[in-house]
């Protein structure tokens, strides 16, 4: 009910205007976040039925400061039907290297605790909502 | 000793791993202490002839808390950190030649933005520390985040983040620990100095800085924070570069003098104290003079040497010999204990450098795994000195050549030279000097190479090769120069010091 509120909420103050990010904090939080720890992950990510995209990210990293806000972005357009998590490969370097994460930044699709598919490098915004629609797609089948 | 918890390192072993038989009585094949320049390359080396390897890395704080991630000191607070540094200092010099060039930019009070410069170094050096763990991942070495002490000889004793002890066994161990700066024994040092572990990711502006210690490390330091903009003085106990060919260090410091670096010679500091508005008073005194004097300063840099790190290893539980703070070890980086070496900055009486450290720990590695019975050659090591002009040198000093042969059994060939570059900003090019230091019979085998000038480790590192070859001066002399560049100075080497003919070019190519 919520979800729908927001959409025609979302649907009305777009017209007129080139971009527009959500502006229900809550419910944004809810599906971008940053992990916390392992157990922060496993909870929100591998256990969770909506698909989750995790971007594996580094501060040291310049690729990553541009990808970020832009998947960002790009998941708030999805309104729900996918989440994204982000880790610090610093923080939890045990996990990237689960991840099999060597050059960052690293977007991977996790829905059930599986992983879907992944995107290596920073891409410019088209390539990104086209890879996002199409994950959201494959995780719906 | 209190009994403490023994679990089998198995329990740590991540899953990925547990399909793998223990093929011997040990955990492990090899054990490294130390993550890196040698510890690593004899890690990765022994894996890739079948070893199951175990890599310790670990860094104490600093006392003012500065700490870094796996790759050991030339990754984070030496060469690396110290090479670009060193970049951007030149750069600074650059924008003023440029101008000299014909480009329109504005070269009046260029200042850089030194917590930018300091941002990119670190995320540099992150990047770099990534990638490290990668590669261990990637070639499977095992790594562990914690110090590693010895129990006994074949065991290590460690405590990881989760507070546990564990103890893990191998048949090898390498210890390869490296060094840390040492501080002086005078009140302050510690609260209020700093060490080159600090300077590469210091938060703020250098300011007014007093170097302490005229090493490379320390010299290096007060170049590049004197291109930088910033004001240093560098303190010599007795001489500069101790252990370098003499003419060519008082070369180095004439040439940094030119630059307005200042020396206080012969003295060493007494104490340091913060005065109320924040600065540091530094007192000291001239051992030549014994006149006692101060002065005020943003910061103090101690570079007056460096321990090895031998203190948090309990060597005694193995039998490790030492001496002073470092590990004894014979032709073949073997200790004291059959089956326990040592390689890099922790042995005692080789060269402190990263790439002595990689190719011993390689070499050490193939012989261990590999059947190999190659041993590292430490002798004809070149080095540079990264300072505005650099100096490299390869082979013997001239002091060493006349120990060693006699001053009638040996010839040094001089000269000074014009870089074509620097004519057209009218840089100084009263320091840029080469000399080779050779045999004076026959075909007059080269024993040695020293170089001030421009982009100085390029051009040795091609003659180090030739040296290691045998190089002589009849070929060097029959070498054809590559024009125009300095390297080519010294395949036109004519003017002997005997001969006392002025060794200062009066024109270009003939």
């Amino acid at each position: 009910m919520q979800r729908q509120l927001l959409n025609t909420l979302t649907k009305t103050l777009r017209q007129g205007q080139t971009q527009m990010r959500l502006f229900s904090v809550s419910s944004l939080q809810r599906e971008i976040f940053k992990v916390q720890s392992t157990e922060d992950f496993d909870k929100k990510v591998k256990n969770s039925q909506t698909p989750v995209i995790v971007d594996f990210f580094a501060t040291w990293c310049n690729p990553c400061k541009l990808l970020t806000p832009r998947i960002e972005n790009i998941v708030g357009e999805q309104a729900g039907s996918i989440k994204l998590a982000k880790v610090d490969i610093d923080e939890h370097s045990e996990l990237a290297l689960d991840y099999d994460v060597a050059a960052v930044p690293v977007l991977v699709v996790m829905q059930n605790g599986k992983e879907l598919q992944r995107m290596v490098g920073l891409q410019d915004e088209d390539k990104i909502r086209a890879w996002v629609a199409a994950a959201v797609k494959q995780a719906k089948q | 000793m209190s009994l403490f918890k023994l679990l089998r390192a198995r329990s740590l072993v991540p899953h990925r791993q547990l399909g793998i038989v223990a093929k011997s009585k040990y955990d492990f094949d090899l054990i490294v202490l130390g993550g890196g320049s040698g510890g690593l390359a004899c890690a990765k080396e022994a894996v890739d002839h079948g070893a199951r390897v175990l890599c310790f890395d670990y860094v104490k704080p600093t006392p003012v808390g500065t700490k870094w991630g796996v790759g050991g000191t030339c990754v984070n607070v030496g060469c690396i950190p110290k090479k670009l540094m060193h970049q951007a200092s030149l750069l600074g010099e650059a924008v003023h030649e440029a101008v000299a060039y014909g480009w329109n930019v504005n070269d009046q009070n260029i200042k850089p933005d030194w917590q930018k410069l300091v941002k990119s170094v670190q995320n540099h050096i992150k990047s770099v520390n990534w990638v490290t763990r990668v590669d261990l991942r990637d070639r499977k070495v095992e790594y562990v985040n914690s110090k590693g002490a010895f129990f006994d000889d074949h065991t290590i004793e460690f405590v990881p983040k989760c507070g546990k002890r564990y103890i893990v066994t191998s048949e090898y161990i390498v210890v390869a620990v490296g060094g840390r700066p040492r501080y002086p024994d005078i009140p302050g040092a510690k609260e209020f100095g700093i060490t080159s572990d600090d300077i590469f990711s210091y938060d703020k502006e250098p300011g007014r800085t007093l170097v302490v210690g005229a090493g490379y490390v320390g010299l290096e330091c007060a170049c590049f924070l004197k291109g930088l903009g910033y004001d240093p003085t560098v303190m010599v106990r007795s001489i500069v570069l101790r252990g370098f060919d003499r003419q060519m260090s008082n070369l180095l410091a004439a040439m940094m003098l030119e630059r307005d670096i200042n020396f206080l010679h012969t003295c060493i500091p007494d104490s340091v104290e913060r005065q109320t508005d924040g600065r540091l008073l530094v007192k000291y005194h001239n051992t030549t003079t014994q006149a006692e004097s101060s002065d005020v300063f943003d910061t103090v840099l101690w570079a007056i040497g460096r321990k090895g790190l031998i203190e948090d290893l309990n060597l005694q539980a193995a039998g490790v010999k030492t001496q002073n703070d470092k590990i004894v070890v014979d032709a073949s980086e073997a200790t004291n204990v059959p089956n326990i070496f040592a390689v890099g900055d922790i042995i005692h009486g080789r060269p402190e450098l990263t790439p002595v450290a990689i190719l011993a720990g390689r070499l050490l590695a193939r012989r261990l795994f590999a059947g190999s019975e190659e041993r590292m050659d430490y002798s004809d090591v070149a080095t540079t000195v990264f300072t505005p002009l650099e100096y490299a040198c390869v082979g013997m000093s001239e002091e060493q050549a006349i120990e060693t042969h006699g001053v009638d059994n040996i010839e040094v060939l001089h000269g000074y030279y014009k870089p074509t570059e620097f004519f057209i900003p009218q840089k100084s090019v009263r320091y840029c000097y080469l000399k080779a230091v050779a045999e004076i019979n026959g075909d007059q085998k080269i024993l040695g190479l020293h170089y001030m000038g421009p982009v100085a480790g390029e051009v040795i590192q091609g003659f180090a090769a030739a040296l290691k070859s045998g190089l002589t001066l009849k070929t060097l002399r029959n070498t054809v120069g590559i024009h125009p560049t300095t390297a080519e100075e010294f395949t036109r080497l004519t003017i002997t010091k005997r001969s006392g003919r002025d060794p200062t070019p009066a024109s270009c190519c003939s």
